[in-house]
């Protein structure tokens, strides 16, 4: 009962908010209520019990991934609304919707065909992450090296492309440096 | 939260007694905290501190609320009004939501004869989440937004660079936070406070500060900047931006935040106490005595760090936390591993 | 120091202690090793140290430097310049105030107004005397140039008030009559140096 009250509870308030991030023409409004948005997913996750990706959701998009969009932001102007340039509202709408509708389409047909089943159910008396961390590494452990992999090489392919000049302090006037040993030499 | 079905002894009534419990003593400990804080420093720069308002300035913290509930709530002209003002609520939720989920004080049944409550069972956690430690660091990774909302909401340059401060130490010390702490979960094998608990019940040398203390030195470092005490205070720091994040707040919004503030580090200190010093002792009858002594330990070192140690370079910041900690935390992990595997 | 070298001494060549600095590393290696070494020096428990230590004598060896003000005041010097006091003659009673009008010259602020008469005995007397603090810079002139001792600064410099003009009259600074015998002897800015009774020549009559 409660799970079920607190299910539509939340998705109305997720959709909502999600529409808020799409129609609002703020950004801080926007970011705000993706991070609720966000923070209700796990909700989700909570009420299905499964405490771990909920907490993952939790550190990842909320903690992580949301504050760097966040930081992105930092350079514009938040308090101020943005003009949208689209020169035909009609078309952006036919084609979101027709987009969401395929989307939606794909992942529901297989799931209402099949009648979804659990193919890992929760192991009673062993915990989340257990059972996560059974299934990562067995079946799934190819895709989540792979993955590892793709992670690895981004990091690297960031530090390049910001390292290039990570030697030059921005802040310290190297000049005024030599400067100085200069002076120390001559004592 | 929801995870109220996992503890079937433990009803709705219980858990809801246990959060009114919490938000009322750990925000009146928050008021507390301050005036602690402004005591210990005062005694360690040889000053008295508050003295004048009830014996020895115990009643400062009356004093203060009264003024910060009467001041004018102002918000500045080009802010973006709703963010600016749920900001400030942002940090005090995340920080009590965080508290959902550690061990705050015992357990305990009411008596029979209290009229309505009587008999229910009042747990020592609120969510007994079996990813507590998880649960907890992520809450207070979401509580980077408070200052960070309010820092760009306000229209104020100085506010602006506090956000950035906010996104940039948070989201570092995180990674050091995280991984500081996860040789310990490898070794008790749970994400469970209870279970650290039980780890490290034979002893005083069964704690896991002795196994693992380079963990211990790194989470408490990156503690203390998730919570934004002295060594690393630059989200506010007066010296270099005014009041950071914080500069156009006035009143009881100011005052959340610091509310959430200190809530923070009354959870930072309850971790700490838990997984490095032994927690608590449930059999013996001094055993939460002795946790309260731990968790005041902390805070008081985190007061003790204030007064003693200067501040940090922005720079200096990011180079401990990228170049120092998390290269040793990842150290610790491997030899960990090893060890474990050995 | 004798007054040559008083007078000699150049800023920058006294006995300063250098602090030993050390060379600022250059090398990569040598700055991981200056890390480590700071690291495990243990001087950030140094500074730990001090603060406690300077919190457990301010605590338990009444080190505590606080003065609560209100309620205990620091003594101040002698010399210290504030409202003045108006003194009585110890054994009369009398003003010694004579109604020479210097102060009232000598005031480089002409905050001092006074007004003088002749009483029944022929004497000068002040009959008005007025003060204004609002204008007065505490320069001491006055009690400097007093030749009586009459105008002294006294020990009260809690002088702020509502307004900018804030008189002070005659009465108001005089010593009550009643606590004549706690009038202190005036050792301070003007005052008859310990050495005055040597000083005293005879006047030269005889010329």
């Amino acid at each position: 009962m409660y799970e079920i009250v607190a299910f539509y509870l939340f998705s109305a308030l997720i959709i909502g908010l999600f529409l808020v991030t799409v129609m609002s023409k703020n950004i801080l409004y926007a970011m705000t209520s993706l991070a609720a948005g966000m923070v209700l997913i796990s909700g989700l996750f909570f009420i299905l019990g499964a405490d771990f990706l909920g907490v993952v959701q939790l550190v990842v998009y909320v903690g992580a991934i949301m504050a760097l969009y966040a930081f992105a932001m930092m350079f514009f102007d938040a308090t101020r609304d943005i003009k949208e340039k689209n020169t035909n509202n009609t078309l952006v709408f036919l084609l979101g919707g027709l987009t969401a509708m395929v989307l939606v389409l794909m992942f529901a047909a297989p799931i209402y065909s099949e009648n979804i089943q659990a193919l890992y159910p929760m192991t009673e008396g062993v915990g989340n992450a257990q059972d996560v961390g059974m299934v990562l590494f067995t079946k799934y452990l190819i895709p989540f090296e792979v993955a590892a992999l793709m992670l690895l090489v981004a990091m690297i392919a960031g530090i390049i492309l910001a390292g290039k000049k990570m030697d030059d302090s921005l802040t310290e006037d190297l000049s005024a440096d030599d400067e100085i040993m200069i002076a120390k030499d001559e004592k | 939260m929801e995870a109220v079905n996992i503890l079937p002894e433990v009803t709705w009534v219980g858990v809801l007694i246990k959060a009114v419990l919490i938000l009322a003593i750990i925000s009146a400990l928050a008021g507390f905290g301050t005036f602690i804080e402004r005591k210990v420093l005062a005694f360690m720069q040889r000053r008295l501190g508050p003295m004048h308002v009830g014996p020895y300035g115990l009643l400062q913290i009356a004093a203060d609320g009264i003024k910060l509930f009467t001041k004018e709530d102002i918000i500045p002209q080009n802010a973006n009004k709703l963010i600016f003002m749920i900001a400030p609520i942002i940090t005090a939720a995340t920080a009590f939501i965080a508290l959902s989920a550690v061990p705050v004080f015992p357990d305990f049944t009411i008596p029979e004869f209290v009229p309505v409550l009587g008999g229910v069972f009042v747990p020592s956690i609120a969510a007994d989440l079996n990813v507590g430690i998880l649960f907890v660091l992520g809450m207070m990774a979401a509580g980077l937004y408070g200052p960070l909302l309010a820092g760009m909401s306000q229209a104020n340059k100085w506010g602006i660079i506090g956000a950035a401060r906010t996104a940039v130490q948070f989201l570092s010390y995180e990674v050091v936070t995280g991984l500081s702490i996860l040789a310990p979960i490898m070794l008790v094998g749970s994400l469970s406070f209870v279970d650290f608990n039980n780890y490290q019940q034979e002893g005083v040398m069964s704690w896991m500060i002795w196994q693992q203390p380079v963990a211990f030195v790194l989470f408490l470092i990156a503690g203390f900047a998730e919570t934004n005490r002295t060594p690393f205070d630059l989200l506010e720091h007066e010296a270099e931006v005014v009041s950071g994040y914080a500069t156009e707040y006035s009143g009881m919004r100011w005052g959340m935040f610091f509310i959430g503030e200190y809530a923070n580090m009354i959870t930072i200190s309850i971790i700490a106490a838990i997984v490095f010093l032994g927690g608590y002792d449930a059999a013996s009858t001094f055993g939460w005595l002795f946790i309260m002594l731990k968790i005041a330990f902390f805070f008081f070192l985190m007061l003790w760090v204030r007064a003693a140690w200067p501040h940090v370079r922005p720079d200096q910041l990011m180079w401990l936390c990228w170049k120092v900690l998390m290269p040793l935390a990842l150290v610790n992990i491997l030899i960990t591993a090893l060890v474990i595997l050995v | 120091m004798s007054l040559e070298q008083f007078k000699n001494r150049n800023v920058g060549v006294q006995n300063y202690t250098n602090l030993e600095l050390g060379k600022s590393p250059e090398t990569g290696m040598e700055q991981f090793t200056q890390v480590v070494k700071r690291t495990f020096k243990g001087e950030l428990f140094v500074g730990l140290g001090v603060v406690m230590k300077a919190m457990l004598k301010a605590l338990f060896k009444g080190d505590m430097h606080t003065v609560k003000y209100p309620f205990e005041k620091l003594p101040i010097s002698p010399r210290y310049r504030a409202i003045h006091d108006m003194l009585r003659l110890l054994e009369s009673g009398n003003y010694r105030c004579i109604g020479c009008g210097l102060c009232e010259k000598i005031c480089i602020s002409n905050c001092i107004t006074m007004d003088t008469r002749y009483d029944e005995d022929q004497r000068k007397e002040v009959s008005e005397y007025t003060i204004n603090f609002g204008r007065c810079i505490f320069c001491g002139y006055c009690a400097e140039v007093c030749p009586e001792l009459a105008i002294v600064h006294g020990a009260r410099y809690e002088n702020a008030s509502e307004q900018r003009a804030g008189f002070s009259l005659f009465d108001d600074m005089l010593t009550p009559i009643d606590k004549l015998n706690l009038q202190q002897e005036y050792d301070g800015f003007g005052a008859v140096s310990p050495n005055a009774d040597e000083n005293i020549k005879q006047t030269p009559l005889a010329y």
